[in-house]
């Protein structure tokens, strides 16, 4: 069975590598996953520290209440305000960027409500919701889910509603739910980039500085949860940190475009 | 002069919804002026109806098409919903926002949209915020929303329902002044006293099917089909 094929048919996963000296276990956001660069990274990782990286890939909110849990080693996630009260509560050893993508907004082609025509992201969703054409949420507590809400609120607009249909799902099924209803749906470029089929769906606004997805490392604390590989942690932050992973990530495209931009600092 | 969007034209339309046929095959056209009262018992298709004509629902088989390009259509149609979305900001910016996104800068917008405020009876509470609206005002709001870019067609679902009969009759008025200005609405009910009042034709659905299409006085005079007259009557069908 494939990688892609598992994604489809499991929600939650372990994505093993193959074995290796030492292994850590990570969560990571189903955006992520479905960007397809950790098909990319984990090899070299694996090559490069020995290390063998077990994804666990779940929504924002979820990855972090594994790391609060201690059934994870670190966490790579993308929502700022629940990663740092996550470091505020101790959870985490510290918060380290790694890179971005963005978030777009997707939709009929036909663009029914007229989105495409708004300046800004909250323009972009007032005018969804005052059409109240179809908008399909992840609904999940994932780091897409938090941002879209974000969003809304800036807004000034509560969503529900018959229109508004919220799927509990990760980045690609409700991208396939969008899909199969002609809805708006707030997505990550990569999962957009990577999502194959689009049916008459298509990329309706981008741009706003507020649809910057900034994706952050959380080292679980060793001192909270002492059984944590709090070593192997510290050696894939290198690692992630690296020049090694900055020619990864930024040279990983698909269709030509670049999904993401590291922008790791030193420490 | 501006040209006209309409016609609109339904060829053998059809939606479909986890497998179930939901609307249609409907096949209509939609021109000339006057309002067409959209009659059917609950679920009959009436909101699926007015939403694809207004081009917000996926038509799995059949077309839709207005005349013009899409963007013209988009800014000469406007919807009024039986529940509006209320955003959290005053009335008078409420019903000023078409405008906002059309570019007009914000003055000029708030003028403007307490000009169809005071059309529609909304003068005393534009700077309170929209969510402290009783339930009539909110619709008159959401009406002076949808007038404020002057549209050519407006489709409307149910805006009565749960009105009392005061404010059931402003907005009956408001809809007879906004039709005798040139506006070609489109509106469904439940109340066959306001089809009575309102409408110049209308469509009767059952079933997701157009079973009936006539001119207001045809079809109180005699329905052609046995699930319509029922419906006038109220009489209650197995």
């Amino acid at each position: 069975m494939t990688f892609k094929t598992l994604l489809a048919t499991v929600s939650a996963l372990w994505l093993a590598t193959a074995a290796g000296a030492e292994e850590m276990k990570m969560a990571v956001t189903t955006s992520f996953a479905n960007s397809g660069l950790a098909e990319i990274l984990l090899p070299q990782i694996e090559k490069d520290t020995g290390i063998t990286v077990e994804l666990l890939v779940v929504g924002t909110g979820q990855a972090l209440k594994l790391g609060a849990a201690g059934d994870v080693d670190a966490a790579l996630v993308h929502a700022r305000a629940a990663e740092e009260k996550f470091v505020a509560d101790g959870d985490a050893t510290h918060r380290r960027e790694i890179m971005y993508n963005d978030f777009i907004v997707v939709g009929p082609s036909g663009d029914p409500a007229g989105a495409k025509a708004a300046t800004t992201a909250k323009d972009a969703f007032a005018t969804i919701a005052a059409a109240q054409a179809p908008f399909v949420s992840r609904g999940d507590d994932s780091g897409t889910h938090k941002a879209e809400l974000a969003i809304w609120a800036a807004a000034g607009v509560e969503p529900s509603g018959d229109w508004y249909k919220a799927v509990g799902q990760g980045m690609g099924a409700a991208l396939n739910t969008a899909a199969g209803m002609d809805a708006y749906i707030f997505a990550d470029r990569a999962s957009w980039l990577n999502f194959g089929n689009k049916g008459d769906l298509a990329l309706l606004f981008e741009g706003d500085p507020a649809l910057f997805n900034q994706y952050a490392y959380l080292p679980v604390n060793p001192e909270k949860h002492p059984h944590v590989k709090a070593e192997a942690a510290k050696a894939l932050e290198n690692w992630l940190t690296s020049d090694t992973a900055k020619a990864l990530i930024e040279g990983y495209t698909i269709a030509g475009q670049q999904l993401f931009t590291f922008n790791a600092q030193p420490m | 002069m501006v040209s006209s969007i309409l016609p609109l034209t339904l060829d053998a339309v059809e939606l479909r919804r986890g497998g179930k046929r939901i609307l249609g095959p409907v096949s209509l056209t939609l021109d000339g002026d006057g309002i067409t009262i959209v009659l059917g018992p609950n679920g009959s298709g009436k909101t699926t109806l007015l939403r694809t004509m207004h081009g917000l629902e996926r038509i799995n088989r059949g077309h839709a098409r207005w005349t013009g390009d899409a963007d013209r259509v988009h800014a000469r149609q406007a919807f009024v919903f039986q529940t509006p979305v209320l955003m959290r900001r005053s009335v008078l910016d409420c019903i000023a926002y078409p405008l906002r996104l059309d570019g007009v800068d914000r003055r000029s917008a708030r003028d403007r949209a307490a000009e169809v405020a005071a059309s529609v009876g909304l003068t005393a509470t534009l700077d309170a915020p929209a969510q402290i609206l009783s339930g009539g005002e909110r619709q008159k709001m959401s009406l002076a929303r949808a007038l404020i870019r002057t549209p050519e067609v407006l489709f409307l679902d149910e805006p009565c329902a749960n009105l009392d009969m005061a404010s059931m009759a402003e907005i009956e008025a408001i809809l007879i002044r906004t039709r005798n200005a040139g506006t070609r609405i489109v509106m469904s009910t439940h109340n066959i006293g306001q089809a009575r009042r309102l409408a110049d034709d209308i469509l009767f659905l059952h079933d997701g099917r157009v079973i009936e299409s006539a001119r207001r006085d045809a079809f109180f005079a005699g329905p052609g089909t046995p699930e319509a007259r029922a419906h006038i009557n109220g009489d209650l069908l197995p």
